[in-house]
């Protein structure tokens, strides 16, 4: 301690003996930190909005289906609405929303165009914070409830049925005996959503979804959306208790390719991390070498008067914790400015960037944000681990032979 | 008088490509406590040599040195750090002070790695340097004082940590006649005083002629050894 208190000021001093090299460690640093830390949120909010988006098209966090539903996804494989334990589960605080849907294959048929699509009967109030529909009415209107017999269409599907919002057109689907039913509909509403949305779905209501498959209390799916506060993983496990017979899935299993995309994003934002953790550990022990070097006579002297070869590691390297930490600090401090002021979001429409968001399903706004613990981790694994780059200096000077250094130039 | 240290049969060889330079070539000699001594001789005699070895700086190829009744071949390099840091006063030719120091940190250093309280070991800087009289210049750093100066302030820097010798290698080498004298007069004066030995390292006949026990080396052995009546 006493050591700790002799060294940290001498440290110190060492420093700032050359003040441009100090600064220029201390510029690397900073913008090192300050590109980890920003990037790291960019990225989360770039991963964040595309989860959000594949969750809102029509996958939720969770689904519940009949066994077999996943393989052949008609309304023979329907199942029962829940009720008892499941119900209870549904409603309970493991679930923030749920939605009830009928969701087969069917045919579209305009006058000029024939067309195949997924048939989504739902109960528009029900998917309220579980999909996209009802956020995303381009023209017409929405489904008023489950017993609206209306459809709404997606935009570029309207353009290929070249039909519009007022037309009608003919469903076309196997019901529960396996027969081709069919109905007119008109078009109520046309909706803007990423292109596979628009083309797959035509959404009515629930109620005469069932009544046109000739079933009575059937479901084809449930979607599930957790409160954020909730670990996905404990919802399922109660579900899944509840309903033994039925096939319970998270969005990880039922959209590998979405999960992929987001471990893959993860992934990124640790490879950027490292990159930068290199470069600012190459910059820091590069210059902490050549104070080393330039000092040589020094710890010669140091040396000589007796001072023990782990004060002068000791010294070396508390001259890196000074650094280092000024640098993350300073680093830190920016990246916290720097994201509070991208917080109200970064409008990649704005930035020409639209089409590309679009076309990956990702959010057309980014909302950076720090998370906290992983802002905290960051800042003091990237000064611990720096610190520890120094070692290798702190142990050349520690290694110098007295006499040599004190007559080395 | 004690003996404080003791060189027996010290052979230094060094190997310079397929050469070997011997340096020292059986030495032996003693210091008593107290003595102001030099060793003297040509270029490449040894001296320095001899100087690093007793001050630990540098092991021998084979002999013994005993500071203080401690063998240094025994020692481990920490703590032949700690008999340098406690027992043992440095003044080089050059390059003495630690430049981010100021003058009185530069004479604190050795008492506050030794864990001297602040106001003891400040106390006691103070009265080193009203003794080599640098007072006035606490505050100065090494770059802003003079050569000779700076060989006062590495004296009163060995002197602080109460070695048992203090070992000076050329002190006087880069100073002027007039600076030359007074480091000479102050050694001289605090060797008296404070009873500490003094071992200069020279060819400075000035120097020599300063001290009571001149040691002459050659081709690394000991030729001359003489002491002056008190």
């Amino acid at each position: 301690m006493n050591m700790l208190r002799l060294l940290f000021p001498f440290a110190w001093r060492n420093l700032w003996r050359n003040r441009r090299r100090t600064l220029i460690t201390l510029l690397v640093v900073s913008i090192g930190v300050w590109s980890i830390l920003t990037f790291n949120s960019v990225i989360r909010a770039w991963a964040d909005g595309s989860l959000a988006s594949s969750l809102k098209n029509m996958t939720a966090e969770a689904q519940i289906h009949a066994r077999g539903y996943l393989d052949q996804p008609d309304i023979a494989h329907s199942f029962a609405k829940p009720s008892g334990n499941l119900e209870k589960v549904l409603d309970g605080p493991l679930v923030a929303h749920w939605a009830p849907r009928i969701r087969v294959p069917a045919i579209v048929q305009s006058e000029y165009e024939t067309l195949p699509v997924t048939l989504a009967g739902i109960d528009p109030g029900r998917e309220v914070g579980v999909s996209f529909i009802g956020e995303a009415m381009a023209e017409g209107r929405n489904l008023d409830d489950a017993s609206d017999a209306g459809v709404l269409l997606g935009r570029h599907l309207a353009t290929r049925l070249k039909t519009e919002v007022g037309k009608r057109i003919v469903i076309m689907a196997n019901d529960a005996n396996g027969r081709l039913v069919e109905r007119g509909a008109r078009v109520e509403g046309i909706f803007a959503a990423s292109s596979e949305m628009e083309d797959q779905f035509v959404f009515t209501g629930l109620l005469p979804a069932r009544k046109l498959l000739h079933v009575q209390q059937q479901l084809s799916e449930i979607a599930v959306m957790t409160p954020q506060d909730i670990p996905l993983a404990k919802a399922l496990a109660a579900m899944q208790n509840t309903a033994p017979g039925l096939d319970i899935e998270g969005w990880a299993t039922l959209q590998p390719m979405t999960r992929g995309i987001h471990d893959l994003t993860n992934g990124f934002i640790y490879i950027w991390l490292w990159v930068m953790f290199v470069l600012i550990a190459i910059g820091v022990v590069n210059t902490q070498l050549m104070a080393v070097f330039e000092r040589t006579r020094e710890f010669g002297l140091l040396q000589a008067l007796g001072f023990r070869p782990s004060w002068i590691v000791l010294e070396v390297m508390l001259e890196a914790v000074q650094i280092i930490g000024l640098g993350v600090l300073v680093g830190a401090i920016g990246a916290l400015m720097t994201v509070t002021a991208l917080s109200g979001g970064i409008s990649l429409s704005g930035l020409g960037l639209s089409a590309g968001a679009d076309f990956l399903g990702v959010t057309r706004v980014l909302y950076p944000r720090l998370d906290v613990s992983e802002f905290f981790v960051t800042v003091v694994v990237i000064w611990g681990l720096g610190v520890l780059t120094v070692l290798w200096p702190a142990r050349r000077a520690a290694g110098f032979d007295a006499i040599e250094a004190m007559h080395s130039n | 008088m004690s003996v404080i240290v003791e060189c027996r049969n010290l052979v230094k060889d060094y190997q310079q490509g397929e050469t070997v330079v011997e340096a020292l070539r059986g030495v032996s000699v003693s210091f008593e406590k107290g003595e102001f001594v030099s060793i003297s001789g040509p270029s490449g005699s040894g001296k320095s040599t001899l100087l690093h070895i007793i001050g630990s700086l540098e092991q021998p190829t084979s002999g013994e040195v005993l500071v203080d009744g401690i063998s240094l071949s025994s020692e481990s390099k920490r703590e032949l750090a700690d008999m340098r840091l406690n027992r043992i006063g440095f003044v080089f030719q050059a390059y003495n002070l630690l430049p981010v120091l100021t003058v009185l940190e530069n004479v604190e250093f050795i008492s506050q790695l030794q864990g001297v309280d602040t106001a003891t070991r400040r106390g006691q800087a103070r009265k080193l340097l009203d003794e080599v009289g640098l007072n006035g210049l606490e505050d100065r750093l090494p770059a802003q004082i003079s050569g000779g100066q700076q060989q006062r302030v590495a004296v009163a820097r060995a002197l602080a940590g109460n070695p048992a010798i203090v070992l000076a290698d050329e002190p006087t080498a880069n100073l002027d006649s007039k600076n030359s004298d007074e480091l000479l007069a102050l050694m001289s004066k605090l060797n008296r005083e404070s009873g500490v030995t003094f071992i200069v390292a020279t060819h400075d006949p000035r120097v020599i002629a300063h001290t009571r026990r001149q040691i002459t080396l050659t081709d690394g052995q000991v030729t001359t050894d003489q002491r002056q009546a008190a």
